[in-house]
């Protein structure tokens, strides 16, 4: 009879049932992909851990023989020991052990070092592999988190999967509550009705369960491929993950979803075990309002149907809270996600790419070479699609800087209030500061010459003349001026870390081991050659000084002083391809890498790269907010549509009073307006708060963003949320309409 | 021969301004094979006290014994099974289960227990409620009457010790009253089954051998006949 019951109620119920379908399905979905997610996490983990440090559990080290391993080898529960000879640090023996049951390993590894003669210190445990274990040495202070971290999210997931559930199955409930108390006055026992209840719930989610979990099988592994595309070829020797699914998880999922359903169900059953017949039979399925309110915004605009309407929605306020809620929030990191990753990506284009776009597009680093004595430059530059080259070095040095010397602009901008830490040194006679030298090849260096407007030659160096203003916050738009008066004609260098080289007079208050450079200075300048470097920005006070490679190997003493490195920096013509920069940089690296070692850079690589790493980031979590979307939306479509069946006899009673079918029409309108506009009326002052302070914390400005803004994205969102609120009403609206006024209110559910 | 016995009993509902006594100190007993009608004014506590002798809702205080057993010493479950076996319960307004045919409804308590019905009382019993032809309907697509004798039929089924109805000819013509009336007194007659109803109809209490009045949660009268 039971069956029976259910078949026919389950029939009857089309519309309730549908939202537990979606609530099921939505469950079983989450949790087996959260499961799965997990468990390739783990796999991938241990995996990784494997290759990089090896699977051993634990080792021991020191002077091990043959007696010693044999020994080893034969302690019980030993399942296998990897001997190396003379790789440990004392230039010992290592012996890495693997046991049987990892549980083992903290207990037997101390033992077998004693049975072995070696000290307990020596030993080693694999912490990270075992903790993926959940093998943990008590001993062991960090914190491996990842599993708890994981059971914690699962259990807020299962929590609040739960309360959707929950609330699906409440809205069928309520419906059917006075038929419960029928059931009871004629003699059916509480454990009756919870069977009748939880064979129900089977009977109505073992589909969207198992359709959930395989479709959650597919979606992880192609989850898994895309993070395999964008982050793998980001990190190189990256090892990739390998979509595995055990049984195991499977069956974990599963039972987490159905352990879900069964309690979801359970709650009612019980609820209504706790009433008498009596109160349950006189339970409407109408909820009351408990005080007298008004939505006097509602009726101003809408008239007798706004109030009706509003007070609709205050009564079920706590049915609907889930699916506001879920609402609200996914909406929210839906925006909020858009709204960072357009700010990340606008502030990554701003510092990074744009700037560079006519500053280079190949970076050649050469190793061990020296700017003046680097020949391959004339050859490079007669590459085909080569438009300008800077041979460059860099070398660091100290200045004094004389009160006399300082500009009134840069006395107007405090002096060297701001300094701090290692920027500049005060002395008697004035400021140390940082000079670093940026030597150029000779062609490049007359070529700046000519940029700037100075006399060429290659007998001195020009010095960056200019200074921000240090004290204005915003450092995106700070002020600059020039550094120095600029009247001096030398420039008195103490290079750095040389040895000492006789005819190099120690300059006056230098230390020992720096040498004294004094050279001419051919020009103040504000402008600096195109190069990748920025200067005067980590270290406001630096004083750059750039240089012709001639004068640098005057100056430069000994060649040797350490390994050298040189860079090639290459423009190529405009709009050149990625293809055409790729082959230009093989060439480029062709020819210098006869001679050298060389490493490269292209910049449209690193675009592409970048560009690639950040759509992969927003794909996972986009995927990520589209399921919080999904589940929101899931919860406002059955929630709404629940809630619109519920109320057949509301509405019946306006009808029999003369409230026209128009006008209930305007009711669903209204309500649903309500509903749909509540998540933006929340999301976007929070969002445009957030997205305010995001742009004060980073200097950027409002039009920059506004140009960008994640509109139509957030545009789509909202229209989804809104057809999901809308076809709710819509069908519940179609349900209405042919409500038999006779039948909704003849079935009066009075005693 | 007792089968009813109530003492004290109280049922006071609400608190504070809203407090209602529904009935107050109520004593009365009923012995087998009576058939009592309860008649009152509208609100006097007629529906309480039937709730409460059918285990659908509890006394505040006092003791009700019904068939040797003390209502008061049941949990949940072993008051469900008191009702299925021993109470039949008619209602004012008929709560049939609107997803389950007529037919259904009518065994229910049978279905409940598991047991298979017994054909020929089954017959009898929808037959002498002029029902045999609605027994594959839903309870919708019936009359008023029409379900109020499927509602009776279903506490007829397990011929209960006791059958409580309240009101089961409030809403119906005077044809359709007496027909129900005299069924029921049929199987007052010949089954010897104990009966109380709540009316308000003169001709229906005057059927009755014995008339109980209350009036304000109290019994004032208590008439035997004949
Ligand atoms: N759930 C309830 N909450 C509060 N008061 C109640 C409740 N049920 C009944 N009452 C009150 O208890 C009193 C008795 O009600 P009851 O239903 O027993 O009257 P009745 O004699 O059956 O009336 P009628 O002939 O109209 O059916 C009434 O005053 C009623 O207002
Ligand atoms: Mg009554």
């Amino acid at each position: 009879m039971w069956k029976d019951y259910s078949w026919s109620s389950l029939k009857n119920n089309r519309a309730s049932n549908l939202s537990v379908v979606i609530a099921a399905f939505i469950s079983a979905l989450l949790l087996s992909l959260l499961c799965g997610l997990f468990y390739n996490m783990w796999k991938y983990e241990i995996e990784r851990l494997t290759l990089e440090e090896g699977g051993w559990h634990s080792r021991l080290e020191g002077d091990l023989d043959q007696e010693d391993i044999e020994r080893i080898r034969n302690f019980a529960g030993i399942k296998e020991v990897a001997v190396t000879e003379g790789k440990g640090q004392g230039g010992g023996t290592t012996a890495e052990l693997y046991f049987d049951h990892m549980r083992d390993v903290y207990g037997n590894t101390p033992r077998v070092a004693a049975l072995a003669g070696i000290s307990p210190e020596t030993v080693a445990y694999h912490h990270e592999l075992l903790a993926m274990y959940l093998v943990r040495d008590p001993e062991d202070p960090a914190p491996r988190l990842i599993f708890p971290l994981f059971l914690v999210i699962m259990a807020m997931a299962s929590v609040s999967l739960i309360a959707i559930i929950h609330n699906a199955f409440a809205v069928s409930m309520n419906e059917r509550t006075h038929q419960f108390g029928i059931f009871s006055s004629i003699g059916a026992t509480p454990a009756q009705i919870r069977a009748c209840l939880l064979q129900e719930a089977a009977m109505v989610c073992t589909l969207p369960v198992l359709a959930g979990n395989l479709l959650s099988i597919v979606l992880i592994k192609f989850l898994l491929k895309l993070i395999n595309v964008f982050l793998g070829k980001g990190i190189p020797g990256r090892h990739e993950t390998v979509f595995a699914y055990h049984p195991l998880v499977l069956g974990l999922s599963c039972l987490v979803t159905v352990i879900t359903i069964w309690v979801s169900a359970w709650l009612p059953a019980r609820r209504l075990s706790r009433l008498t017949p009596l109160e349950v039979i006189k339970y409407s399925a109408e909820p009351e309002l408990k005080r007298r309110k008004s939505s006097p915004v509602l009726r101003l605009f809408f008239g007798m149907e706004g109030e009706l309407a509003g007070n609709a929605l205050k009564a079920r306020k706590k049915a609907l809270r889930t699916a506001n809620l879920s609402l609200v929030c996914s909406f929210l990191a839906f925006t909020l996600m858009l709204c960072f990753f357009t700010l990340s990506e606008i502030s990554t284009e701003e510092t990074y790419f744009k700037r560079y776009e006519d500053v280079w597009d190949i970076m050649v680093t050469v190793k061990g070479a020296q700017v003046d004595s680097f020949e391959e430059t004339r050859r490079i530059r007669e590459l085909e699609g080569v438009k300008n080259v800077i041979v460059y070095q860099k070398a660091g040095a100290k200045r004094l800087v004389r009160e006399e010397e300082i500009s009134e602009e840069m006395r107007a901008f405090g002096g060297f209030d701001q300094a701090y830490g290692q920027e500049v040194e005060r002395t008697d006679e004035g400021w140390l500061v940082n000079a670093p030298l940026v030597i150029l090849d000779d062609d490049s260096f007359l070529a700046y010459c000519r940029q700037i407007g100075a006399e060429p030659g290659l007998d001195g160096a020009v010095i960056r003349n200019q200074i921000q203003d240090v004290s204005d916050p915003d450092f995106r738009h700070r002020k600059s001026g020039p550094y120095l008066k600029g009247e001096k004609t030398t420039s008195l260098l103490r290079l750095a870390g040389g040895k000492e080289v006789s005819g190099a007079a120690l300059a006056p208050g230098g230390h020992r081991g720096e040498r004294a450079a004094k050279i001419p200075v051919l020009s103040y300048a504000a402008q600096v050659p195109a190069l990748r470097e920025e200067y005067g920005t980590r270290d406001c006070y630096e004083l750059v000084h750039i240089l012709p490679a001639s004068l640098w190997k005057e100056i430069r003493g000994q060649a040797g002083e350490g390994e050298e490195e040189i860079y090639v920096r290459v423009l190529a013509k405009d709009q050149a391809s990625a293809e055409e920069l790729n082959r230009l940089e093989e060439e480029i690296v062709g020819i210098v890498g006869n001679v050298y070692r060389t490493e490269s850079e292209n910049r449209m690589e690193e675009k592409t790269l970048n560009d690639r790493q950040i759509r992969g980031m927003m794909t996972i979590f986009g995927g990520f907010c589209v399921l919080l979307a999904v589940i929101g939306m899931g919860n406002v479509f059955s929630n709404t549509l629940g809630f619109v069946r519920q109320r057949r006899r509301e509405f019946a009673r306006y009808l029999s009073v003369g409230l026209t079918p128009a006008g209930i029409r305007k009711m669903f309108w209204i309500e649903a307006l309500v509903i749909g506009l509540r998540p933006v009326l929340i999301t976007l002052p929070l969002s445009t708060a957030t997205v305010w302070y995001l742009l004060k914390m980073s200097w950027m400005e409002w039009p920059v963003f506004w140009s960008r803004a994640p509109f139509v994205p957030v545009a789509e969102f909202l229209a989804a949320v809104w057809a999901a609120v809308a076809l709710a009403y819509y069908l519940g609206w179609r349900g209405v309409k042919t409500i038999s006024l006779a039948g909704a209110l003849g079935d009066d559910r009075m005693m | 021969m007792e089968i009813l016995r109530c003492e004290g009993v109280s049922r006071i509902y609400g608190s504070g301004q809203n407090r209602v006594t529904a009935l107050d100190d109520i004593n009365l007993t009923v012995n087998r094979g009576e058939f009592v009608a309860v008649v009152g004014p509208s609100g006097s506590g007629k529906s309480t006290l039937l709730h409460i002798l059918g285990t659908v809702d509890k006394a505040d205080s006092g003791k009700v014994t019904v068939d040797g057993t003390d209502l008061s010493t049941l949990n949940p479950t072993e008051a469900a099974i008191f009702r299925r076996r021993k109470v039949g319960l008619v209602y004012q307004f008929y709560n049939l289960i609107p997803t389950l045919t007529v037919e259904k409804n009518i065994l229910m308590p049978l279905l409940l227990d598991r047991k298979k019905p017994d054909r020929e009382y089954f017959e009898e019993v929808v037959g002498s409620l002029g029902i045999s032809h609605k027994l594959g309907a839903l309870p919708g697509q019936l009359s008023g009457g029409q379900q109020q004798r499927a509602a009776i039929a279903r506490s007829l089924i397990y011929r209960p010790a006791l059958l409580l109805a309240d009101e089961p000819t409030g809403n119906l013509d005077r044809k359709n009253s007496g027909e129900i009336m005299d069924m029921l007194k049929l199987s007052n007659r010949n089954l010897n089954q104990t009966i109380i109803i709540i009316t308000h109809d003169e001709k229906a209490a005057l059927e009755a051998e014995r008339v109980v009045t209350i009036e304000d949660g109290h019994i004032v009268g208590d008439e035997r006949r004949r």
